[in-house]
């Protein structure tokens, strides 16, 4: 009871402005509700509209492709990043902050990074090619306009930008790995190689499972790197589901019909993080 | 455990109601000055930053100074999400008492219960709306009221690089290009531009997607005779194909013949430095150009390259949005102020635009400025958009994102005119 009264102002400022808008946005999903006012009840018409609706899906496309082009490189260049940390070598404090520093960028200004690295004529890329002549000097490759190459940027972008949180996470668990098991294979005569496969892998396994949910809900969440590098462009072929939802939201004047998005995205992910708990579970017996 | 809620509640409820009692005070409190000393206090919210910024706080400060009942407070908003808060605030009873509308976006204002009319409150103050240029003010009056307070109107123009053009020969003795007014002259123009100067000149900056293409093919498909691509009633897409596919083939051809970089990340840096010999956006680049050292640049309205003088264009208006308590006084101090500042429109010109009053256009002080009487005329033959509630979605969902296609050279403009109505239809049935 005591805990409670320790509790109550976070958890008055959680209902406030997290549970009460959870509820007030399922009451605005069987509305026709603009920015200023409630217009009218349509009960189920804006998520019958929904699956009608093939921009919402080519979008949900797109935030799943974006988790499929992600979490997995993710994962593979943080071990090899953190592999490199944990050698023993005079670099290591260098090897350390590098990785690291990225992260603390904000997303605005990593994704305005991320357009000075690839517009073209003036663009870092562009101009790195030019100069070591992998690129003609008089062409120039649109890395924002077209889409596959778009994708190749916002993900080696937000790569960049944030694999040194996960980094982070596989260095301390690569420490927490006990001394005495290298050693003893060692003594086996085991080669580094043996080494990775068999011993330091296994023992990350807790922790890149922990790794892989996170990095899909994030990853799934994603928004403003795309909205400031692509707009979502060319042609929408970019355009993650948040974006979506805040354009029908917020440019469209449809809070009703943007907040029945929101209940599917939220259903969605639901069902990917119960899979992924059991997935978990399993494997933990 | 059930106490413990019902006290919960109690203290929910007490804090929402203590929230509500603070911002109840605190303007009533605000009220209740201006009412004692007699002087008019009123909100306004804009969304000028920069020099169009700067030269609104130069009107409120002289106009502060001129009205000693008044005093106008500016809440600078970002652009971007002006509308959205405008929106929001006014739905809520927190909203200004002026404000600022575009033009095309108005109707969506009036449809949501924004923004006020004003004919009564005009006539109380004795505005004379015979004093604004008619273009501009029927734009504004939707089913024969008025609802806004034109101060301006920018329009689609065309800048040159005097220099550059007088290297390549296409300066006349009047300063002004050798350019024939014509679909092939204008053509020419730029060949002749390509031929002539170095490759490292752009012969056309512009840019490869979105707002100042858009606003291109807008005009080009209104110079031949395209009347905006909704019906009348507002209700039905109705795009002349033919017009809407010969402006985008017009237009691919000219960045498929390299009279465009092609996706240039900044065109206007690329006028600017002096590596484009012609460029067009709207007017409120004047006022940076002049600020740009070395840069010998002239101003005029586009080509006529098709059958009539067009050319896209917006207008910034003074609005009076919805208040909780419609007080007539500050209503008419309000809209008192709006004719002020379009009286003074030789101010509010410094940074480009056209005044919306011909009688700031006849003023010396505007006569003064260089540039803006190049392009003056261009007031008379702007063609806004319909008053549709949609025209900004129209453009942002559905038509820059097949004209961004064609600019391209992926789109077809056929195909890009064909798919992009249903598209549209989409929006004016949501």
């Amino acid at each position: 009871m005591q805990a409670l009264i320790f509790l109550l102002p976070f958890l008055f400022i959680y209902v406030l402005f997290t549970i009460w808008p959870m509820i007030k946005g399922v009451e605005m999903s069987f509305y026709k509700w603009t920015l200023i006012r409630k217009i009218e009840y349509v009960g189920l018409q804006n998520y019958a509209n929904m699956l009608q609706d093939s921009a919402f899906w080519s979008s949900v496309w797109h935030s799943f492709l974006f988790v499929v082009l992600t979490t997995p490189t993710m994962i593979v260049l943080a071990i090899i990043l953190a592999l490199v940390a944990n050698r023993k070598s005079r670099l290591q404090k260098f090897y350390r902050s590098v990785f690291f520093l990225p992260s603390v960028l904000s997303v605005a200004v990593a994704s305005y990074l991320g357009l000075f690295i690839f517009q073209p004529y003036t663009g870092l890329l562009n101009s790195l090619l030019h100069l070591i002549g992998l690129l003609p000097g008089n062409e120039e490759i649109f890395w924002l306009s077209e889409t596959s190459l778009a994708w190749i940027a916002i993900t080696l972008l937000t790569l960049w930008w944030t694999v040194g949180f996960n980094f982070i996470l596989y260095l301390s668990a690569m420490q927490d790995i006990p001394e005495d098991i290298y050693e003893a294979a060692r003594l086996d005569g085991a080669s580094d190689s043996q080494i990775f496969w068999q011993i330091t892998l296994p023992m990350l396994g807790g922790i890149t499972r922990t790794i892989t949910m996170l990095q899909i809900i994030a990853s799934f969440k994603v928004f403003v790197q795309i909205y400031i590098m692509t707009g979502g462009g060319p042609l929408d072929s970019t355009r993650p589901v948040i974006q979506y939802i805040w354009q029908i939201g917020f440019r469209q004047n449809d809070l009703g019909y943007a907040a029945a998005l929101s209940y599917m995205l939220f259903a969605i992910l639901l069902v990917l993080s119960a899979f992924q708990y059991w997935l978990n579970n399993r494997k933990g017996e | 455990m059930k106490k413990r809620l019902g006290f919960m509640l109690t203290l929910v409820l007490a804090f929402s109601m203590l929230l509500s009692a603070c911002s109840g005070g605190g303007s009533s409190n605000s009220e209740g000055g201006s009412a004692d000393s007699g002087k008019i206090t009123l909100s306004y919210w804009t969304l000028f930053t920069g020099g169009d910024g700067e030269n609104m706080d130069a009107l409120i400060a002289e106009f502060n100074k001129t009205h000693p009942n008044i005093e106008i407070k500016n809440t600078k908003l970002e652009w971007a999400e002006y509308y959205t808060k405008l929106i929001t605030a006014v739905g809520n009873g927190n909203g200004p008492d002026i404000g600022i509308s575009h033009t095309s976006r108005l109707p969506d204002l009036i449809e949501q219960g924004v923004v006020t009319e004003l004919d009564s409150v005009a006539d109380a103050a004795g505005i004379e709306w015979s004093t604004y240029n008619q273009n501009l003010l029927n734009a504004t009056v939707v089913d024969g009221k008025h609802y806004a307070i034109p101060i301006d109107t920018h329009p689609f123009i065309m800048y040159y690089n005097k220099k550059l053009l007088q290297d390549a020969g296409l300066l006349g003795e009047d300063g002004k290009p050798v350019l024939e007014q014509s679909a092939e002259g204008f053509v020419t123009f730029l060949s002749t531009l390509k031929e002539k100067l170095p490759a490292n000149i752009t012969p056309f900056a512009f840019e490869s997607k979105d707002h100042d293409p858009f606003r291109l093919w807008w005009s080009l498909y209104t110079q031949l005779g395209g009347n905006d691509i909704i019906s009348d009633d507002l209700s039905k897409v109705q795009l002349d194909e033919a017009k809407a596919t010969q402006a985008a083939q017009y237009m691919q051809d000219l960045y498929s013949n390299g009279f465009i970089k092609k996706n240039d990340p900044d065109f206007y840096k690329t006028f600017q430095s002096g590596a484009g010999a012609i460029m067009m956006t709207g007017v409120w680049a004047t006022g940076t150009w002049e600020s740009t050292n070395g840069l010998e640049f002239g101003a005029m309205p586009i080509p006529k390259i098709f059958d009539q003088e067009a050319a896209w264009g917006d207008s910034h208006t003074i609005i009076l949005p919805v208040t909780k308590d419609e007080d007539a006084a500050k209503r008419e101090a309000a809209i008192t102020f709006a004719d002020w500042i379009a009286d003074n429109g030789q101010i509010w010109a410094k940074a480009g635009h056209i005044p919306s009053k011909p009688s700031a256009i006849e003023k010396q002080e505007f006569k003064d400025m260089d540039y803006r009487s190049d392009y003056v005329s261009v007031a008379d033959t702007v063609k806004f958009s319909k008053p549709s509630t949609k025209n900004w979605q129209i453009r942002d969902l559905a038509v820059m994102k097949y004209l961004n296609e064609v600019w391209a050279g992926k789109m077809q403009p056929a195909d890009a005119v064909a798919n992009m109505q249903p598209e549209i239809q989409k929006v004016l049935d949501q």
